[in-house]
């Protein structure tokens, strides 16, 4: 099933063009990833999925449901929701309250206590309840941040650069939780750390200077000569 | 509510409901209390906005006055019953406060206060120059107390009904802020992209909080008027508003406690150091600039900091438990 269809997605900031004529196309049950060097128009391009930024034209539709124009807030009541490049959390609330914040959307109809309980232990937040949410670590946070999520019961949601700034053994145990992730629902990613891209995406998209420049799986992306010119380095290849 | 908080709210409401009777004798200390009361009331709803949802209403004021001269209005020319004239006036300032607000709404921190800043003073222009309804800068007085089945409140009824009416004014905060409404405007203050990226609806929020601190600015204008029975646009100018600002800050924004101490304690002083005029103000300021510097986070917020520093033996004894 199609979830999300992008067609000629374009944006400038003054004259600069962040993105010119994007399309694309994510599958229920799949992990879509998106490379690209910095400045390439990935965050701006989530940016606009999640209804921060508008763009100057180009059509969305989720689930066959046009979601163009919507604000964050109800493109997170229809399903769609996003991390940020740079970790966001309640940091002066306690976890339990960023957690209950992001429970104010759907309230009785959202997850009920036995399943909250079961997902704050798979992200091992149920011993940090108390703590407030700025005094825990970056990759407690990014944990905080998927649980925040996976309240709002989202069909995608778009994670930006979710190993950033992760010690080694970390981005190890984050895609193993991403992984996991993909059995509830479906992943948009935008990384820099191939191995996530590697051994999370079922598919990789290239963005270059705000173009599409190839679509397919990991393996067959990271071996393209353009992208390798362009994005990898030859010391990858 | 946790028990100390109990408690404290007791306290406070005894005290308010008692001092109107204590000061009765003393009709200057009982009037230095009706205003600090009224003040309280503002307070509240200040906090509501700055303490809560993190925006700082500079035309607080400037709606209170809305209300007050609305009021007047509705009882002198329409000769309606101030029971029914408040509420309308309040109301009606909510209402034009709200519009007035609207284009400040998608605007945040200090970004907002300036928008406010000059809406309140084009509010305090407003007020000057329409002297049919506000008599200019003259102002309007002998407005009368609020009438009572034929007759009329006396002064000390009105400070009892006033200080009944600060009560519930932090009652009815302290209940708002822990309801899911209470949640999302915290939830605002904090990071309202990171709000409204898990579903809060930010600019709605936002309106509804304004909505019911113009209540408050209303009401406490109202009752400004009818206690003090003179109004005029210096009554409501900027200085007003950034005094009941001032009261919030200096008790500790966010908390219900602090904005009641902030004004208990600077609400009084210019009454009270009325007789050396010349150092008034030097008072005043000395003791605002020590708090602002020593507890950047208010008198109550410092308090609730260093509590919460202290190793709490109870949470981990608790904490104990649970492991076993």
């Amino acid at each position: 099933m199609k979830l999300l269809e992008i067609r000629g997605l374009s944006k400038s900031f003054g004259g600069v063009a962040a993105l010119s004529g994007v399309s694309l196309d994510s599958f229920e049950g799949e992990a879509l990833g998106m490379i690209g060097p910095n400045g390439s128009g990935k965050t701006t391009f989530v940016n606009i999925v999640s209804g921060h930024v508008r763009p100057d034209s180009g059509t969305l539709t989720l689930s066959g449901v046009s979601i163009a124009g919507l604000r964050p807030n109800q493109l997170a009541a229809e399903g769609l929701c996003r991390t940020y490049q740079a970790v966001r959390t309640f940091s002066n609330l306690t976890v339990q309250q960023n957690i209950d914040n992001a429970g104010l959307l759907l309230k009785q109809k959202g997850l009920g206590d036995a399943e909250l309980r079961e997902l704050a232990e798979w992200l091992r937040l149920d011993t940090s309840l108390d703590k407030d949410a700025g005094s825990l670590t970056l990759f407690e946070q990014r944990r905080l941040e998927l649980m925040m999520r996976l309240v709002l019961k989202p069909k995608l949601i778009m994670l930006d650069e979710p190993v950033g700034g992760l010690a080694m053994a970390e981005v190890v145990e984050m895609i193993e939780l991403l992984q996991q992730l993909k059995k509830r629902c479906s992943i948009f990613v935008i990384e820099h750390t191939m191995r996530v891209i590697r051994e999370l995406a079922d598919r990789v998209v290239v963005l270059i200077a705000g173009e599409k420049v190839a679509d397919g799986p990991p393996s067959e992306i990271l071996q393209n000569q353009r992208v390798i010119q362009e994005y990898l380095g030859t010391a990858h290849a | 509510m946790t028990n100390r908080n109990k408690l404290a709210v007791l306290v406070v409401t005894l005290c308010a409901l008692a001092l109107p009777f204590l000061t009765n004798d003393n009709r200057f200390l009982a009037f230095v209390v009706g205003m600090t009361f009224i003040n309280v009331l503002w307070a509240t709803g200040m906090n509501l906005m700055y303490g809560f949802v993190g925006l700082i209403p500079l035309m607080f004021a400037g709606i209170a006055g809305i209300a007050a001269y609305a009021m007047v209005y509705f009882t002198r020319t329409l000769e309606w019953s101030f029971w029914l004239a408040m509420p309308v006036a309040t109301l009606l300032a909510a209402i034009v406060g709200v519009a007035l607000g609207l284009p400040a709404l998608r605007l945040k921190g200090f970004y907002f206060a300036l928008c406010s800043l000059v809406i309140q003073s084009v509010l305090t222009l407003a007020f000057i120059f329409f002297p049919t309804f506000t008599n200019g800068d003259t102002g309007i007085n002998q407005i009368l107390p609020p009438d009572w089945f034929g007759g009329q409140l006396s002064l000390s009824s009105l400070e009892i009904v006033i200080a009944i009416l600060a009560v519930s004014g932090v009652l009815l905060c302290a209940w708002l802020v822990r309801t899911d409404l209470g949640k999302r405007f915290i939830a605002v203050r904090e990071d309202d992209i990171l709000a409204e990226s898990i579903g809060i609806k930010v600019v709605r929020t936002k309106i509804i909080g304004f909505f019911i601190v113009s209540v408050y600015a209303g009401v406490g204008g109202c009752f400004y008027a009818a206690y003090t029975g003179f109004i005029s646009p210096r009554t409501f100018d900027v200085l007003v508003s950034l005094n009941i600002w001032l009261f919030v800050a200096f008790g500790g924004r966010g908390t219900i406690l602090g904005p009641i101490i902030g004004t208990a304690i600077l609400a009084p002083l210019p009454y009270l150091l009325q007789d050396i005029q010349a150092f008034k103000e030097i008072i005043s300021g000395t003791l605002i600039i020590v708090v602002a510097l020593a507890m950047p986070a208010g008198i109550y917020g410092a308090y609730l900091a260093a509590r919460s520093r202290k190793p709490n033996r109870s949470m981990e004894a608790r904490m104990q438990e649970q492991r076993v």
